[in-house]
């Protein structure tokens, strides 16, 4: 049934995030749901557009990955004109996604997660964040704010502006980099790998101390899905889509992106206006599907940069096949850092991105296209058609936190079945739900609550949905 | 996907850039957030929050048009649940 939302900025503060938790008689947890408020109006509000507005709106609107949204848009409209871009242009979209990367997984590590793992699972929520970071370990709060503050540095130098760079357009970029931004990133280098390292032997020696979280925290076989090169190596921002499933085992490779709908079936629930996709071959059970850091170095081959790939190495050592702990999405988030760090570097002695050959140019020549790049929490396909005037007839956006969603209930299932013996909601479940959803680093409409802590409401439902009890934090 | 909604820092306290807070006010609702990030960011400034922490400043005729956005985007009606 269609009803009427009313957009209202508040609401989209207040919310909390919502978890289902499904019971039996004995006080088994029979399933659980995550409910991620995703707010799709955003995509009708877009047709009736010129397609050259996209990039510029995009970014403005999702303004937690606004590089991301701009990418995925410019892609799908080069897909529209029918074009080739220029290599240099494809190198500089690529140098500000690394930049993204960083600046987005510097957060989620150091900021959200780490004053988990460091600070004591059991520590009250107050003392779990920054604050908490920096009064313990005020030299780690510092670095990663620095680190970060390199990536939004690269986003800077290319874009311009740090928020809403309108640089990618359609068949190209805008600008590309100056011998003084060159210079101000390389300056930057040093800091950025001791730093990532620092973080990389803290991560390693926290893994010891927490072998019963790595077991609990979205501990499941699933597939993964990610963009990889033509010889299995990671990517970011090119390539062609892979699955892979907890075996290690390849179920589909070097499909083609923007034949996306082909392989991703997108299940529509009543109670949440969030679309779960999963792998159609398989259905919606055995089709669940991870995607993000975890599940890009899980299909990738080779990083393709030395540093990186020792790293990998070791990582894929986790797992037998795949490495199949959400927990390790923290480790994979670092590895993705080393990574980007390295491909900047070489990216900055390469004379491509000096070249002002940055745009092709052309009318509308398909009437649809699909964009897909990966945004640090997974990928991104932005799916347009328009009309002959290049006017948006139909906008379809497929975003990481949807497509984790399945795997997030999974995680949330798994915690609570661990914790639950009968109606009692036990605080330390509480803090490890959280933890466990944070692992995934969702971007959440209800976000902006109090600090590092996610406002969240459970509900315990019994077997005719009856609310057995219900707790509210945040 | 999330709305970045755009809120505006009424009042700062805190010296040191790593325990800086924001009283930010978002379309009247006033949220407390973590300005670590923003070492620039002064009173009367928008932020971008997210999970308690401000990622970024952006300047007012930005935010005027993310406003701008989101009002034009009230009058859509979306299919779905609660």
């Amino acid at each position: 049934m269609a009803h009427r939302i009313i957009i209202d900025p508040v609401t989209r503060i207040e919310g909390h995030a919502k978890i289902s938790i499904h019971m039996n008689d004995d006080g088994s947890v029979v399933d659980a749901e995550f409910h991620v408020v995703e707010f799709r109006g955003f995509e009708k509000f877009c047709e009736g557009r010129p397609l050259s507005e996209m990039p510029g709106i995009t970014p403005r609107i999702c303004g937690i990955c606004p590089v991301s949204h701009l990418l995925a848009s410019a892609k799908a409209g080069d897909d529209i004109l029918a074009v080739q871009i220029p290599t240099p242009s494809d190198k500089l979209r690529r140098l500000m996604n690394l930049g993204q990367i960083i600046q987005s997984h510097a957060l989620s590590f150091f900021h959200l997660s780490a004053p988990d793992f460091l600070g004591g699972w059991d520590t009250p929520p107050e003392q779990r964040n920054v604050f908490g970071l920096a009064a313990r370990h005020p030299e780690l709060a510092r670095a990663g704010i620095r680190l970060r503050q390199f990536g939004q540095e690269v986003i800077e130098v290319l874009g311009g502006r740090k928020i809403h760079p309108a640089w990618a357009v359609p068949g190209g970029v805008r600008n590309c980099l100056t011998t003084d931004g060159q210079k101000r990133l390389k300056a930057w280098i040093p800091e950025a790998f001791a730093t990532t390292q620092l973080a990389l032997n803290l991560f390693k020696d926290i893994l010891e101390k927490n072998s019963s979280e790595l077991l609990l925290f979205g501990n499941f076989p699933s597939l993964f899905m990610g963009l990889v090169g033509p010889d299995g190596e990671w990517e970011h921002h090119g390539g062609k889509l892979r699955f892979k499933d907890s075996q290690g085992k390849i179920i589909a490779d070097q499909l083609d992106p923007r034949r996306y709908a082909e392989w991703i079936c997108e299940a529509s629930n009543p109670n949440s206006y969030l679309k779960s996709p999963y792998f159609h071959r398989l259905g919606i059970e055995a089709g669940m599907y991870r995607v993000g850091p975890l599940a890009r170095l899980n299909v990738c081959d080779s990083m393709g940069m030395p540093k990186a790939d020792a790293e990998l190495r070791q990582f894929k050592q986790l797992g037998v096949g795949a490495v199949t702990s959400s927990f390790l999405y923290h480790h994979a988030r670092l590895i993705e850092i080393l990574a980007a760090v390295e491909f900047i570097q070489a990216y900055l002695d390469d004379p491509d991105v000096f070249s002002n050959r940055l745009r092709a140019d052309a009318g509308i020549n398909n009437l649809h296209g699909v964009g897909a790049s990966e945004a640090p929490r997974g990928t991104l396909f932005h799916d347009y058609t328009v009309d002959e005037d290049g006017i948006l007839q139909k906008v379809n956006m497929i975003i990481a936190t949807g497509q984790n969603n399945l795997a997030m209930n999974q995680t949330v299932k798994q915690i609570a079945s661990h914790y639950l013996h009968g109606k009692e909601i036990p605080e330390p479940m509480l803090n490890r739900i959280e933890h466990g959803i944070r692992c995934y680093d969702p971007c959440l409409s209800c976000s902006t609550h109090a600090i590092g802590q996610m406002p969240l409401r459970i509900e315990l439902l019994g077997p005719m949905g009856q609310v057995l009890n219900e707790v509210t934090r945040g | 996907m999330c709305l970045a909604v755009p809120g505006k820092i009424e009042s700062i306290h805190g010296e040191e850039a790593l325990t800086r807070m924001g009283r930010i006010n978002f379309g009247g609702v006033i949220r407390e957030a973590s300005l670590a990030f923003v070492p620039e960011a002064r009173q009367g400034d928008y932020v971008i929050v997210h999970v308690g922490c401000a990622l970024s400043v952006i300047d007012e005729e930005e935010a005027l048009q993310i406003f701008q956005y989101i009002n034009a985007m009230r009058d859509d009606s979306v299919p779905g649940g609660p």
